[in-house]
């Protein structure tokens, strides 16, 4: 008996031997596929500035910005923080179709991770850098509702965020010029922490790299339904048209035939109004509180406000789009299968008369809707779901070294 | 007139004309051959170069753009430049700013093409009846 149990075992230990070493198969993707795939890394691309941010990059920075986005005392009743809508355990979203503040809001938390490969933020691209970005919702009435006083005297009573104030500008934010200038530098810290959000290398990552060696040995482990997805990507699907490069998104805005009623009799301008609000906006790149260099507002000088950006919302980055549900700007579809239907069953009469006209409904079979499905969700960092806030050290005053770390 | 007098305007005169002629030589002979484009309309030829090639979707860049008239003619002044998708019926995010470089030559900043596809690129001259609109198609991967 003991002899036949371990002959029996010996067999299910061979035979899983074998399947973990039976190669897969890989697609035979023509060389203007391959070029596609290869567009589309590698990962992660050079590392990107949060424009006009002097902090950007600074381990103190970096660590006071981490304590600030999870502080909910930087909202004026102590009830919201940056976190409590970019929550770390779903993708630095909030898995809500539109967000709640003070009060239901119009639009889905869009994820932080590789904030800072996004040439615009937000659905409608109202801000031209993270840490002006990170200034709006601060104080948005309907969200944090917080004034510049108030995030001034938050910081300058907490001991440890006035230390850590203290060492990065020298001075209290009681004693700094204005209310403002306190504002704004929160703003750049909690924007160095933002910057610091890349998520890692994904399966799609692996396969491309092996792809892109020559390695069809590691590159026929990925599943063939996510190559038959790939291929639907790059090809007839035309996707990459509009999620193009390594971040799977060309950082601008579309119409794709999303409603865009915010409630009736209301509807969501989109970029129309986030080009309005962006060039209105005290603090955007050709502001006197950016530090870059005239370059680097080059994007914010130039946009330009037209008809058909009515309606327009910015084109997504798919990296980790499996854990971002549910989506659009106002999360109106559920699930990514709802969003391969979308594109399946894209209804044109929604599509603006001066929008985007290359699309045209794929009408996809169950079959390709699902390979398409498969190789989105090869999309997602495994890693990224177990990001942690660092530790910090407690801060030391001024006269003893910094002993804070960042992550 | 004061002698005096018609040096200065005679002065002013070549200034001007300096500033409007071309150099000797090729249109755009010292420009940088990758990405080179040369457009012709009768007399009026134009070269124009990109500051990155292949231009990259998604980034922006600028566009050299030299415009050369036969000796002795002025060039003329460039007007506009932009960009579009005309199979997709739609144009660029962003709208040039034109920079005077002197002797026909204008640098176009603030381009780009945000999506792989045939963009068609247009400069736009100052002319009389009409002005004058050269383009050209390029393919973006």
């Amino acid at each position: 008996m003991a002899l036949q149990v371990s002959i029996i075992l010996a067999g299910l230990a061979l035979a899983a031997g074998a399947l973990a070493s039976t190669p897969g198969r890989l697609l035979d993707f023509t060389p203007a596929e391959r070029q596609s795939i290869l567009q589309h890394g590698p990962w992660p691309p050079p590392p990107a500035r949060d424009p006009g941010n002097a902090l950007h990059g600074r381990p103190e920075a970096l660590a006071l910005g981490q304590m600030l986005f999870f502080d909910k005392r930087l909202s004026a009743d102590g009830q919201m923080a940056c976190a409590s809508c970019h929550l770390p355990s779903k993708a630095f979203a909030d898995g809500l179709a539109r967000s709640l503040g003070k009060e239901g809001l119009d639009r889905n938390a869009p994820s932080l991770w590789n904030a800072v490969h996004e040439r615009w933020q937000g659905w409608d691209g109202a801000a031209d850098s993270l840490w002006s970005q990170a200034i709006r919702p601060l104080i948005d009435p309907r969200e944090m509702g917080a004034s510049p006083g108030h995030v001034a005297r938050v910081i300058a009573s907490d001991p440890q965020l006035s230390c850590r104030w203290q060492r990065l500008f020298g001075a209290t934010p009681a004693s700094q010029d204005s209310d403002a200038t306190a504002l704004v530098q929160a703003g750049k810290a909690i924007g160095a922490f933002n910057a610091s959000l890349v998520s890692g290398p994904t399966p799609f990552d692996t396969f491309r790299e092996a792809l892109a060696r020559g390695d069809t040995r590691t590159a026929a482990r990925y599943p063939l339904s996510a190559q038959r997805g790939l291929r639907l990507f790059v090809g007839r699907g035309q996707c990459n048209v509009c999620h193009v490069g390594p971040m799977f998104s060309n950082g601008e805005f579309g119409d794709i035939g999303v409603p865009f009623f915010v409630r009736p009799g209301q509807v969501d301008p989109g970029r129309h109004g986030g080009i309005t609000a962006l060039l209105a906006s005290p603090f955007n790149l050709l502001s006197r509180w950016s530090d870059g260099p005239p370059e680097a507002a080059l994007k914010t000088r130039h946009v330009e406000l037209q008809h058909r950006n009515f309606g327009e919302f910015k084109v997504p980055s798919l990296r980790n789009v499996a854990n971002t549900a549910p989506y659009m700007h106002d999360g109106q579809i559920a699930t990514l299968r709802d969003v391969v239907r979308h594109y399946s069953e894209l209804n044109m009469e929604r599509l603006h008369a001066d929008g985007e006209s290359i699309l045209q409904p794929l009408r996809l079979t169950p079959g390709e809707s699902a390979d398409l499905e498969t190789f989105l969700r090869t999309l997602s960092d495994p890693g990224a779901q177990k990001w942690k806030p660092a530790k910090l050290a407690p801060c030391q005053p001024a006269s003893t070294p910094a002993m804070s770390t960042a992550p | 007139m004061s002698a005096w007098l018609r040096l200065a305007l005679a002065s002013m005169t070549l200034a001007g004309a300096a500033q409007a002629a071309t150099p000797a030589g090729p249109c755009g002979a010292d420009l940088p051959d990758k990405g080179r484009q040369t457009l012709q309309s009768g007399t009026t030829t134009v070269v124009w170069v990109p500051s990155r090639w292949p231009i990259p979707v998604g980034q922006h860049f600028s566009l050299t753009v030299q415009v050369c008239a036969p000796e002795g003619q002025n060039a003329p002044q460039v007007l506009r430049v932009d960009a579009d998708m005309p199979l997709h019926k739609h144009g660029m995010n962003y709208r040039t700013t034109l920079k005077d470089l002197g002797q026909g030559r204008t640098r176009a900043e603030g381009l780009m093409f945000h999506m792989p596809g045939r963009w068609r690129v247009m400069v736009d001259l100052a002319g009389s009846p009409q002005n004058l609109r050269l383009s050209r198609e390029l393919d973006v991967p």
